[in-house]
């Protein structure tokens, strides 16, 4: 059993880039490393948290200038020593120095060992182990921070303290069966349904949470919807800033949708241009088009694109169907071509823009930060992702069960099972409950070199 | 008895435990031998005069299914019954019995002296040799010598015994009896490792100075079931009475904590926080101004009262003067004072699920020397070290009862894995699949496993196999058998029930509550095989009441079952290196290296254990 054997692997993104960076752990870390690398010191002496700066050669040969960094068992990332060599980037450079490495007694890193053998050797925890996963997946510079936050705070406390009370609820009842012969009430019905109820908004608050949480890791969506030619395809394009959709003059050129993203404050804003809605003699046939309506329902934000130029009302009974269809929808109607108005009129309640030539752009902007700012507000220091989300969705439901088995007055031990289930659902969030499942999927969704 | 004094197994001592140990190992046909110091003392109940309990209840259940005595014996002495929980849920229903103490122990000694490969052998242990690690050589003080190839120790609280009672102490296992010393410094040398304990006893008084008028009487139920297969019927033949402490009950009682070799640290044994002295008792529910203490009569013969609820080993007019403040119990008369015994017990996670010895091979211990409390507890220990020390010899497979199986398998894994600070006893709330493993389907969880060894005729086992059938089958025709709305509105009616629209199974109607599942099969005219063979069986007519309103429940154990297996199987290797491991905690790794998990399951019941350690081995094993 040999868990000390030296890994390495390359730790940042592979193909050209400004550096490399090489992550090497293991006993032997050092001593490989020193083989072949010629510095002012030997590196077999350096103290940890150290850099230096020298050469690597293969048997002779230089192969770069390089930062090595060293730090000592324990105190590294995966507890282990463990080096990074910082080198130039580049496809053959990198590789090269990692083929010398191996050949120095190294062995190519499976993926998320380096995580994996952190947690072993005690230096995280699953629920930070799962965020170290969850960062890696992250779309977004703000996905990114709260994964981080997640990796460093305590989330898992709140949800400890909860599984606890469930914990110990469950053991009143049953004591309460097992001295049965006595006359002790041990626990009372009333406070029970209590602390079930209390549990139960803490789950429910959390996977509100959650969703709006949501847009930090999958992103903020934004459609435009709209008459044919209202203007879509060039709005889209001048929000990207770029040239992108077919801009035509044919209506329904705009086929099925197109998606694009952008940075708006930290998150990332996907943008969809969705295909023209066709009016059918009176009515307005929104139903026949469902990718739009895919679309739709996905996003946080619709604007529906009125051609101001044939009038302001005209697609009102649209931009009404819209809201009413789409009640979890922010929708906004905007006048479009405001440039080809003679003057813009008096009362301003929408927005009116020129999507060809820029004008009220900021305000679309304004209102898209807006929303996600209402969005943030909504997280509290918590965040969870999909995983925790079924577990927590899971909790709710069987505490829900036992408050209506309370209700029922089913016997104790019903009770007991469905407060045993949603504790457990708590304990496998944060490790505490074990599960082999968990595990494995955790570890499996990391990449090489993390 | 046997002339050269050979034998496959010997089983040392007569309580409860050597009592299923010895007659077991001999059903199966092993030449076996029971020590004990006195004949006349095999299955005395040294505490309270009664059989079953919460819990308790299931275990002898389920040692009858196994083929063990106990159940049989309770039913013979029994003279009062009760199924305890009915109110409750049925996974807690419990059955229980008072018994006639004088009676037990006649009934035991008839019981072993029938058995053909049994023989009963007077003697106090003196030594215990291993030769050659082979064969057991025991030598008693009167000069008797056994041997053995396997040894169940079965000693209960009789190792080093010391009795309390205020600042008076004895030296004994019993009130009366002598306790064995050798023994205990016997196993210690052999680097088995021993702890204290200590268990208590309420006072017994005597009948006629009971004020019955004055106090609530507690019956037996209307019809007593038997606990065992093997009897026809059983009788109550007695009341119960009961009463309760109050505020000037109390104070007495406290007039003596100063000298209670509980409070006063003479005594250094770990005592029960579970059925607690009367001074723990006014102790840790100060804000109660009452306790219940039901008085129950100890045998027919006798007019000896058990003070259920009243353990105490306070000084002994403390005793007196508290008692006589009790509602009914004025002019009470104490026959016994109430004592507290501590004792050496050998720490559990030394043994096998087989009960065996890791340190000695073919030593089995059994019972209240590996810290359990209560007869029933000790019986099961027994009953699966006999069966095992027998199967051994005779080459077939061990018996492990899994957590799932058994609240004796509860109990063992409890045992072995969690560790002792106090003495255990059996509760509904150690058993995660209660659901699925209540007093009333013992006989067919375990039905398989008493064939396999042969515990039970080949009879019964078919019988019992069609029962089950006829269960499983009944619960298959009621989801095809409908009721219509107008012929069934008429009873919901007038059981407060809301009326049906269309026709519905009778599966789902009776899982409405309030209804009877009895009446709506009597209603259904055309009644299919199975359904019209059970409404003619009570018990299984229950049974099966039970299974359809709980379905849903009872399918999701079976699943949880099936995902506790499933890390059952996860086997670590015997020489896994728990010392490579940095990030087990200390702890951890210190009673992972004791105990040795067999599997990943196992180690995550070790206390002390915690999922994150776990984890790590998990990833570690892959
Ligand atoms: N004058 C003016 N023309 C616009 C404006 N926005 C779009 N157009 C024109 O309207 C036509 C239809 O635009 P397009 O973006 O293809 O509309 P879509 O069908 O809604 O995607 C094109 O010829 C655009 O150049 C605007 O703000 N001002």
């Amino acid at each position: 059993m040999i868990i000390n054997d030296t890994i390495t692997a390359l730790a940042t993104v592979p193909g050209i880039s400004g550096i490399a960076v090489i992550r090497m752990s293991g006993d032997d870390a050092v001593k490989i490393v020193s083989n072949c690398f010629r510095g002012s010191a030997p590196l077999m002496e350096a103290e940890r948290n150290t850099i230096h700066f020298g050469k690597i050669y293969s048997k002779n040969y230089l192969m770069d200038s390089v930062l090595v960094s060293v730090f000592r068992n324990p105190h590294s990332y995966t507890g282990e020593d463990t080096i990074e060599i910082s080198c130039h980037g580049g496809n053959t450079t990198y590789s090269l120095i990692i083929d010398e490495l191996i050949s120095q007694g190294a062995r190519q890193a499976e993926p998320g060992e380096f995580t994996k053998r952190a947690f072993i050797n005690g230096k995280l925890d699953l629920l930070q182990a799962e965020a170290v996963s969850d960062m890696i997946h992250s779309v977004s510079v703000s996905g990114s921070i709260i994964s981080a936050r997640q990796l460093h705070s305590g989330i898992s406390t709140k949800i400890k303290k909860f599984r606890q009370i469930l914990l110990d609820a469950c053991s009143l009842v049953e004591l309460d069966s097992d001295f049965s012969d006595e006359d002790i009430e041990i626990i009372n019905r009333k406070d029970l349904k209590e602390k079930a109820e209390e549990v139960l908004n803490f789950c429910t608050s959390l996977i509100e949470s959650f969703n709006s949480a949501k847009i930090f890791r999958s992103g903020f969506y934004v459609a435009i919807a709209g008459f044919p030619n209202s203007g879509k395809s060039t709005l889209f394009n001048s929000l990207l800033g770029r040239n992108r959709a077919i801009v035509s003059q044919t209506p329904g050129t705009t086929r099925d949708y197109l998606e694009e993203s952008i940075l708006v404050s930290g998150v990332a804003v996907k943008l969809f241009d969705t295909a023209g809605l066709r009016e059918t003699e009176d009515a307005i046939e929104i139903e026949g088009i469902n990718f739009s309506h895919s679309v739709l329902s996905q996003a946080n934000i619709i604007f529906v694109l009125n051609d101001i130029s044939i009038s302001e009302e005209h697609s009102d009974s649209l931009y009404k169907k819209i809201q009413e269809d789409y009640l979890a929808q922010k929708v906004y109607l905007i006048q479009n071509k405001v440039d080809r108005l003679p003057s813009l009129p008096e009362i301003n309640k929408n927005a009116y823009i020129s999507a060809k030539y820029g004008e009220g752009l900021p305000d679309l902007f304004n209102i898209i930060r807006t929303e996600i700012e209402k969005n943030k507000a909504n997280i509290n220091d918590i965040l969870i992702n999909e995983r925790h989300l079924i577990l927590l969705k899971g909790a709710a439901e069987a505490i829900r069960r036992a408050i209506s088995e309370l209700d029922y007055l089913s016997p104790n031990e019903i009770i007991a099972i469905e407060l045993h289930d949603a504790a457990r659902y708590f304990g496998e969030m944060t490790g505490q409950a074990w599960n082999e499942e968990v595990l494995n999927n955790i570890f499996s969704k990391f990449c090489i070199g993390k | 008895m046997n002339k050269d004094n050979k034998y496959d197994i010997v089983v040392i001592g007569g309580g409860h435990a050597g009592i299923e140990a010895a007659a077991i190992a001999a059903k199966m046909k092993c030449k076996t031998a029971l020590l004990t110091m006195d004949f006349k003392t095999i299955g005395v109940p040294s505490c309270n005069p009664s059989i079953g309990g919460t819990a308790k209840g299931h275990l002898v259940k389920e040692i009858d299914a196994l083929g063990g005595a106990m159940g049989f014996l309770a039913d013979q002495a029994g003279i009062h019954f009760k199924m305890l929980n009915i109110s409750k849920g049925p996974a807690i229903w419990s059955p229980r019995c008072q018994i006639d103490k004088d009676l037990y122990p006649q009934v035991a000694l008839k019981y072993l002296q029938s058995l053909k490969y049994l023989d009963l052998v007077e003697g106090l242990v003196k030594e215990v040799k291993l030769i050659k690690k082979k064969i057991y050589s025991i030598i008693c003080n009167n000069g008797t010598e056994l041997t053995a190839k396997s040894l169940i120790i079965c000693s209960g609280t009789f190792l080093n015994g010391k009795m309390f009672t205020g600042r008076d102490v004895s030296v004994g296992g019993r009130f009366g009896e002598q306790s064995s010393e050798n023994l205990s410094d016997l196993l210690e040398n052999y680097g088995i490792k021993r702890g204290r304990l200590k268990t208590g006893t309420p006072p017994r008084i005597s009948a006629e100075s009971i004020d019955y008028g004055r106090l609530d009487i507690q019956a037996g139920d209307m019809n007593p079931a038997p606990f065992s297969y093997l009897s026809n019927k059983v009788e109550n033949k007695v009341l119960c009475f009961q009463t309760e402490t109050n505020e000037d009950v109390h104070t007495e009682l406290r007039k003596g904590f100063g000298d209670s070799p509980m409070f006063n640290g003479i005594i250094k044994g770990i005592g029960p926080r579970y059925c607690p002295s009367i001074e723990d008792k006014i102790n840790r529910f100060a804000d109660r101004d009452g306790h219940k203490i039901i008085l129950e009569p100890e045998g027919l013969n006798t007019n000896s009262v058990y003070v259920n609820g009243f353990s105490t080993s306070l000084p002994k007019e403390v005793q007196i003067n508290a008692l006589r403040k009790i509602r009914g119990l004025k002019k009470c008369e104490i026959l016994r004072y109430g004592y507290a015994i501590e004792y050496d017990f050998f720490y559990p996670y030394q043994l096998k699920y087989t009960l065996e010895s890791k340190i000695l091979p073919n030593l089995y211990f059994a019972g209240q020397i590996n810290g359990t409390s209560g007869y029933e507890e000790a019986a099961c220990q027994g009953l699966i070290a006999g069966i095992n020390a027998a199967a051994k010899i005779k080459k077939l497979d061990d018996l492990v009862l899994k957590r799932s199986d058994a609240y004796i398998g509860v109990l063992i894994d409890d045992l072995v894995n969690k560790s002792t600070e106090e003495p255990y006893r059996i509760f509904t709330s150690s058993a995660e699949y209660r659901l699925l493993l209540r007093q009333d389907n013992a006989k067919y969880r375990l039905c398989d496993y008493a064939m396999k060894y042969k515990l039970i005729p080949k009879e019964r086992y078919n019988q019992l196999k069609s029962e089950q059938n006829i269960i499983e089958e009944s619960l298959f025709e009621t989801k095809n058998i409908k009721i219509k709305a107008d012929d069934i509105n008429s009873y919901f009616i007038q059981i407060g029930e809301t009326t049906l629209i269309d026709s519905t199974d009778i599966n789902t109607l009776s899982k409405r509550p309030g209804v009877s599942l009895e009446h709506l099969i009597n209603m259904t005219n055309a009644k299919p095989k199975s359904l019209s063979s059970i409404i003619k069986n009570k018990e299984l007519l229950n049974i099966l009441n039970i299974e359809i309103k709980y379905e849903g429940y009872i399918n999701r154990q079976k699943k949880e079952i099936e995902r506790f297996l499933h890390n059952e199987e996860k086997r670590i290797p015997v020489n896994f290196e728990y010392n490579s491991l940095s990030s087990l905690s200390n702890e951890a790794r210190e009673k992972l290296m004791k105990i040795k998990p067999e599997s990943l399951g196992q180690a995550s019941r070790i206390s002390g254990v915690t999922s994150s350690d776990i984890s790590v081995i998990a990833l570690f094993l892959r």
